[in-house]
């Protein structure tokens, strides 16, 4: 798994290759807009973190031009938490998810592992949180090494909560899901699905809980060692 | 206050115009009464004249070629009264006439008159004890030479004192109410003519660390204050300038304590360690939600924010709830969104709202206690609540735990007393306001509340 991060300041470059070389990602490390677009020109990445201040220009600047000429790398953006509006901007010149400075590192890793998690990314075909390890081909759900058996639904949700890890998943998103499943969808199915979940996790000893929002959705987290 | 009365521009300009005022009245009535008086003395030594002789008229010879006084029976009458009195002695000054005799007596001493007439004065004379005021001339007549005094009682000078009462009541009265009239006149049009000054002065008081910008108009104000309205605008000109020096050296020392901030962070991450270790993340991550809050504070101070967008208050309160769950979550509190079906919209900046209602909640959990639950609450009367179940905020705290650096007694939370300083000053920027108050089942419900949206007909509407 080969990481691009684009970052002019050496310290945080250096704690970024290591904490992301700890996760198991070989890491290459540039400092500027010209370098990275030199390397993508001649490397595949399967995931590249772009720092938006840069000494020789915006970073949103080297995002328009890579995603106008076809670059489907999977960008995460660094942005610094006054520039809230760089975020915005961000997203729209193709940024696929940003993180504002600073930030914690295992944050970091799990957003990067989110990106290549998505359809097409590199990590397609495992999610994982806590011991719960979701195959999204075989739609095989283990926890620890102990095969779970979820009917579909219940899987469909629990797809979506894993592929968000740590954020929340709005209960209208998750409705919208299970409509393509089963057209006639009970008021409180979500709940009740949620509820089996819980149990089955609880029963099977799964390092990750499923909380409630109230009013808003669920949000599916690691569970504390 | 007295003393600052009359250090004022207005009061001394008053004092000032109302001694001489009140001297030259004082002066002008003076020369009138002298004037009065001196007509009429003249006057009454023509009278005096003239009663001589009129009296020299009637003296005429007798069979023996002697002077005899022969008054019509009318004048006769007329100088009975003691008010009047006279004396006709012939050339050698023998007396003729006299009345009373005693007035004959006194003056028969007197040497004889000449064509000058002398003015006498006679103190408590005769049997009323007056003071009488007379002349004596000496006067042809058809019986030769005549020496001829008259007097007058001095209190029966009745016309001087008619003059005098006529000049006194009919005219001089007149004069110290034109003299006030003239100063009231004066003192309201000092005071008109210092208005400009006045609002002036009003502007200039409201002038505080928030409004720098503020400038005082010079174009309607006296020639005379303008350089001093001036000096004082390039000082407040200097002043700003040091206001947005500070303002910047605060962005920038927090700008530049974010890099190293950022590179512990990631440092602290990447170690292994014990317990030391997790303080010690906690404390690191305490100062970077200050740096956080510094940088926040000194965009609401350098920038005017653009509070013109339409916003929808639901959305917003929804989407920050949604990104604080996780650390609601990872802080063991509940967090709940008690939102609408429909949109809140109202005008103002997002992301603003957006901080101030992170803020807020950030408070909310880091106040009460674990395993309990913080609401947010979006009501169509464009407003959030933000309620939780922590101690609460004691009345006598509730405008202060808004001032910047305020820190209640629970400095444990670790925050820099700068999160509701913000949010009020979001709030300001949108023209609405933050409340706190009491929950009912303990803790603080805290209320962000927004103006009616301008422009927007309706500011709920239904999707």
């Amino acid at each position: 798994m080969r990481l691009l991060v684009v970052e002019d300041e050496v310290r945080i470059a250096e704690i970024l290759r290591k904490s992301l070389g700890k996760a198991g990602f070989a890491v290459d490390s540039l400092a500027s807009c010209g370098d990275a677009q030199a390397a993508l020109g001649v490397c595949t990445y399967d995931a590249m973190i772009l720092d938006l201040g840069l000494p020789d220009g915006d970073g949103l600047a080297l995002l328009g031009r890579l995603r106008s000429g076809g670059d489907q790398t999977p960008i995460l953006v660094l942005t610094p938490r006054d520039a809230i509006e760089d975020r915005v901007n961000g997203l729209d010149a193709g940024a696929d998810d940003y993180l504002v400075k600073p930030f914690a590192m295992t944050e970091l890793i799990a957003r990067t592992k989110a990106l290549l998690r998505r359809p097409g990314g590199a990590l397609g075909t495992t999610l994982k949180a806590g011991n719960v390890n979701f195959d999204t081909i075989g739609r095989d759900v283990t926890i620890g090494s102990v095969p779970l058996l979820l009917p579909r639904r219940e899987s469909a949700i629990l797809e979506h909560l894993m592929r968000r890890l740590g954020r929340v998943v709005p209960k209208l998103v998750l409705e919208e899901k299970l409509y393509g499943i089963d057209d006639e969808l009970e008021s409180n199915a979500i709940p009740v699905h949620i509820h089996h979940l819980r149990r089955k996790f609880a029963d099977a000893g799964a390092a990750a809980e499923i909380h409630t929002v109230r009013g808003l959705g669920y949000l599916l987290t690691e569970t504390k060692a | 206050m007295i003393q600052t009365r009359f250090r004022s521009l207005q009061m001394r300009l008053a004092v000032r115009l109302a001694i001489p005022y009140i001297i030259a009245m004082a002066i002008g009535v003076g020369f009138l009464v002298y004037q009065a008086y001196d007509t009429a003395g003249t006057l009454n030594d023509r009278d005096l004249n003239l009663r001589a002789i009129d009296i020299a008229r009637y003296v005429s010879p007798d069979p023996d070629d002697k002077p005899l006084l022969n008054l019509p029976a009318k004048l006769a009458a007329a100088y009975q009264s003691s008010a009047d009195m006279f004396a006709v002695r012939d050339a050698r000054g023998q007396i003729i006439a006299a009345s009373p005799p005693s007035f004959g007596t006194l003056v028969a001493a007197w040497p004889p008159a000449t064509d000058d007439a002398s003015y006498f004065r006679l103190k408590n004379f005769g049997s009323e004890s007056e003071d009488y005021y007379g002349l004596s001339v000496g006067l042809e007549s058809a019986a030769g030479p005549l020496s001829i005094s008259v007097a007058q009682a001095a209190g029966a000078n009745a016309l001087v004192s008619a003059l005098l009462r006529e000049f006194v009541f009919d005219v001089a009265w007149v004069i110290p109410l034109l003299v006030l009239a003239t100063l009231v006149i004066g003192v309201l049009a000092i005071r008109s003519g210092l208005r400009p000054i006045r609002d002036v002065s009003e502007m200039a008081a409201a002038i505080g660390p928030n409004t720098t910008s503020v400038r005082l108009p010079v174009d309607n104000l006296p020639s005379e204050v303008t350089p001093l309205v001036s000096a004082v605008n390039r000082a407040l000109d200097r002043l700003e300038q040091g206001f947005a020096l500070q303002r910047k050296f605060t962005a920038n020392a927090a700008h530049e304590l974010r890099t190293p901030l950022a590179i512990i962070t990631g440092a602290l991450d990447v170690m292994e360690g014990n317990g030391e270790l997790a303080k010690l993340k906690s404390d690191v991550s305490r100062m970077n939600r200050l740096v956080d809050q510094l940088l926040r504070v000194a965009r609401l101070d350098g920038v005017a924010m653009d509070v013109s967008n339409e916003v929808d208050l639901n959305e917003i309160a929804a989407n920050t709830v949604a990104a604080m769950a996780p650390w609601a979550v990872a802080q063991e509190r509940a967090i709940i969104f008690d939102g609408l079906d429909r949109q809140v919209l109202v005008t103002g900046n997002g992301h603003a709202i957006e901080d101030a209602l992170r803020n807020l909640i950030e408070n909310a959990i880091l106040h009460s206690p674990p395993q309990t639950e913080v609401t947010v609450r979006v009501s169509p009367e464009r407003s959030i609540n933000v309620v939780d179940a922590g101690p609460g905020i004691s009345p006598g705290d509730r405008e202060l735990i808004f001032e910047r650096f305020w820190r209640g007694k629970a400095v444990a939370s670790g925050g820099a007393g700068l999160g509701l300083s913000i949010v009020r000053e979001i709030m300001n920027a949108h023209q609405g306001s933050i409340s706190v108050e009491a929950n009912p089942n303990g803790g603080a419900v805290f209320t962000l509340h927004f103006p009616r949206a301008a422009g927007l007909e309706s500011s709920t509407q239904s999707i």
